[in-house]
């Protein structure tokens, strides 16, 4: 017993040295250390991301692919501009599709700090078929109710809920808290805070209409 | 058990004294550095990847530990079975001397003496462990009473207290790990373990225990004096990394090229704090530019050796140039201009007598990063050069402090190495740089391109003359023309601002007659060649992406 305490003692000498000869990389080592090359796809190095802010949130999230070499991935989305990120999910190609047909795909990729509220394929699904066809065949209303879904800044789930004026030029109204959020009282976010080069998205379960 | 302790603290203290080399000397050549980093090499990427994903920014504390933990199991192995026989004292320690010198000979700027520490200190536990074993030695008639007879003797209030030591040094050793604890008080929180393992001793009343116990503390106390060392050593010298970049002071440059011309838009010359990184560094590398070298090998005449020094004394060249990154999407922010200045490449590689055949340059970086340049882009008179400076100052350390490499008209993957220690002379059939082994194209030529920067995308400008402006780029070609087209009708001539030479971006601007409704507005480029860029749309992946940037706008 007291052996296994000397040599738990032992292990711990040897154990926090071993520790220590590594551990001052982040801030004195003079070029030592070898960083890890983790990233197969090119990506700045900012890591604005915290722990925190990378947290996404609801059971729609489960729906997205783990795998971080996967293009649709969080880690993947986090790494590229929105339009991009949304092309790699399989979940968003209708609304990728629209945001093509619109010509929004720079104009989302180039502006600077947006949230986005990107409907899912099930959304758009809602829509009648004869009506969607109509809607992405005109190239005006469908901007308007495309840019209805994109608000300047990037909202933290924290402010989410309120009043936002979103860039078709109405007003989006969220209402709830914590991990419960509605968006014009009708759609819900279903998979929350998820993190592109230049947007925060939040996935949501119905198309959003502009009121005028 | 005996003999695992014993294990245990000599490889404590032939690992120490083996930091303690390599910390005063090469600091690359610390025998757990170089395994943690020959384990992350040898880890496939999908591994790799996962770790990442569950461990966050832990991984590689966790990668440290687990090399730690390794190293326990074999000293305490090693110690254990040695006390039987003793060739396993000998096996052991050469078991842990060649792979920590297999791992540090196996880093890419590795030199033969970055094998020493870890034989030395290999060797140092060895010796340690056999002295230990032999002071141990008298008592392996009845090993088993001993541990009995101590076990009746301590009493429980004793073994909660060592219990607690143990506890109060694990989290000291967390708190260096987190480097916000001074080196001092690691130490005496292990100097305070030490002692505990003395007094422990005393009551006991085993000589032959005694006598094992104080030498085990004694070869402790000397592992904690030797890693203090190497802790107090590696800080000094980090923050001199630091203090030499504030101190340096860059000679002027022999020939200045052609400046920035007057009539220049603001945000020419991007600032070293808004210009773009993209690298794979976890940590920015900081290196003392005092033991910074860079050698020249592989397919040459004469393998060079400069020192900073070196290269400072050398003429250097000032000239302004833009970069960017083969992974900026249309559009995209990963662009900039600077004035850089360096040494040219040609007359070094002239002087290294390049062989024929050898096509492509390796630049090494000092954390692994390998780019592949064609050797005709530092020979065919274009400004290819070993950067020193960027901006007027020393290059700061997140652009590849104290020396980066810089290819006008290349992509930054493919000629712009950062933290540069190497360049290898080979051959493209040879050797795959990084990311050519990921699937990028091995050669990164610029491919011809512009943005709209004004308006904003979804902008709301008031009807009437709105001002369109951007920028356009084409390194060693130049630019001809920009034009901007509205709604997709006639492309309409931008006019261009100047530019010091072809091989930084212009700046462009178009009065734009805007009348009320939503619009998009597009731009299109075309070289001194007389070529467009390219329209159809292609992703950065993997020689870098085409398509016209296109904006949407509602003109209130």
């Amino acid at each position: 017993m007291r052996a296994t305490k000397l040599t738990a003692l032992a292990a711990a000498v040897a154990f926090s040295i071993s520790l220590t000869a590594c551990g001052s990389d982040d801030s004195t080592d003079s070029g030592s250390t070898a960083a890890a090359p983790t990233t197969t796809t090119m990506a700045p190095t900012m890591a604005p991301s915290s722990a925190d802010s990378m947290a996404t949130f609801g059971a729609g999230c489960a729906a997205v692919p783990t795998d971080p070499s996967d293009k649709g991935s969080f880690q993947a989305m986090a790494q590229v501009p929105v339009a991009t990120a949304a092309s790699g999910n399989p979940l968003l190609s209708t609304l990728v599709t629209a945001v093509k047909q619109a010509g929004l795909v720079d104009s989302l990729n180039s502006a600077s700090d947006i949230t986005v509220f990107a409907p899912t394929n099930d959304a758009f699904a809602k829509i009648p078929a004869a009506d969607l066809k109509k809607v992405l065949a005109d190239k005006k209303t469908l901007t308007s109710i495309l840019t209805y879904h994109v608000v300047q800044g990037k909202l933290t789930p924290a402010e989410l809920a309120g009043s936002h004026k979103t860039l078709q030029g109405g007003e989006v109204t969220v209402s709830g808290s914590g991990e419960d959020f509605k968006v014009d009282g009708a759609a819900s976010v279903i998979c929350g805070n998820v993190q592109t080069a230049n947007a925060t998205v939040y996935i949501i379960d119905s198309v959003l209409m502009p009121k005028s | 058990m005996r003999g695992s302790l014993a294990g245990l603290v000599a490889a404590g203290f032939g690992v120490a004294v083996a930091e303690l080399l390599a910390a005063a000397t090469r600091p690359e050549a610390s025998p757990l550095v170089a395994v943690g980093a020959a384990v992350i090499d040898a880890t496939p990427t999908p591994i790799k990847e996962f770790a990442v994903r569950e461990l966050g920014t832990h991984d590689k504390p966790v990668l440290l530990a687990s090399v730690g933990l390794v190293l326990i199991l074999l000293a305490a192995g090693t110690g254990a079975l040695g006390r039987r026989h003793r060739w396993a004292v000998a096996a052991g320690a050469s078991v842990l001397g060649a792979a920590g010198a297999s791992a540090a000979l196996s880093r890419p700027a590795a030199i033969p003496f970055d094998a020493v520490p870890s034989l030395l200190g290999a060797t140092i536990a060895g010796v340690t462990l056999w002295w230990l074993l032999h002071r141990a030695a008298p008592a392996t008639a009845a090993p088993s009473t001993v541990s009995a007879d101590a076990q009746s003797v301590a009493t429980p209030g004793m073994g909660s207290a060592d219990v607690q030591s143990a506890a109060t040094l694990g989290m000291a050793s967390a708190d260096v790990q987190s480097a916000a604890t001074p080196g001092e008080v690691d130490s005496d929180a292990r100097s305070g373990a030490a002692a505990a393992v003395s007094e422990e001793a005393r009551p006991v009343g085993d000589f032959d225990r005694r006598r094992f116990l104080q030498a085990a503390a004694l070869v402790a106390g000397g592992a904690v004096v030797a890693e203090g060392g190497a802790v107090g050593i590696r800080r000094i010298r980090g923050g001199s990394a630091a203090r030499s970049r504030a101190d340096i002071r860059l000679p002027a440059a022999a020939d200045v090229g052609r400046p920035v011309p007057p009539g220049t838009g603001p945000g020419f010359v991007t600032g070293n704090g808004d210009f773009y990184r993209v690298d794979t560094a976890l940590t920015v590398p900081r290196i003392d530019p005092d033991s910074w070298s860079l050698r020249i090998h592989g397919m040459v005449g004469n393998e060079m050796r400069l020192s900073f020094e070196d290269l400072l004394r050398r003429p250097l060249v000032e000239r302004v140039i833009t970069l960017n990154c083969v992974s900026n999407e249309v559009g995209g922010p990963y662009i900039g201009t600077a004035k850089w200045l360096g040494v040219p490449l040609a007359p070094l590689l002239a002087e290294a007598g390049i062989k024929a055949g050898a096509d492509q340059i390796v630049a090494r970086s000092a954390e692994g990063m390998t780019i592949g340049t064609p050797t005709a882009t530092a020979l065919d008179g274009r400004d290819t050069m070993l950067v020193v400076g960027m901006n007027g100052e020393p290059l700061p350390l997140e652009h590849g402090f104290p020396v980066r490499m810089l290819t006008p008209g290349l992509y930054g993957y493919a000629g712009a190495c950062k933290w540069l220690t190497e360049l290898e002379l080979t051959t493209f059939a040879k050797f795959d740089a990084y990311w050519v082994e990921r699937g990028w194209s091995a050669e990164g030529p610029v491919k011809t391109a512009s943005r709209i920067d004004k308006p904003r995308p979804f902008a709301h400008p008031a009807a009437g003359p709105v001002t369109v402006a951007g920028v356009a780029w084409a390194q060693r070609r130049g630019i001809r023309a920009v034009e901007v087209s509205v709604d997709g009708g006639d492309w309409n001539r931008a006019e261009l601002l100047p530019v010091p030479s072809i091989d930084t971006w212009v700046q462009w601007r178009y009065t734009w007659k805007a009348t009320t409704g939503p619009h998009s507005l597009a731009v299109r480029a075309t070289d001194a060649t007389g070529t467009p860029q390219t329209a159809t749309r292609a992703t950065p992946f993997p020689n870098g992406a085409t398509g016209l940037h296109t904006i949407a706008v509602t003109v209130a």
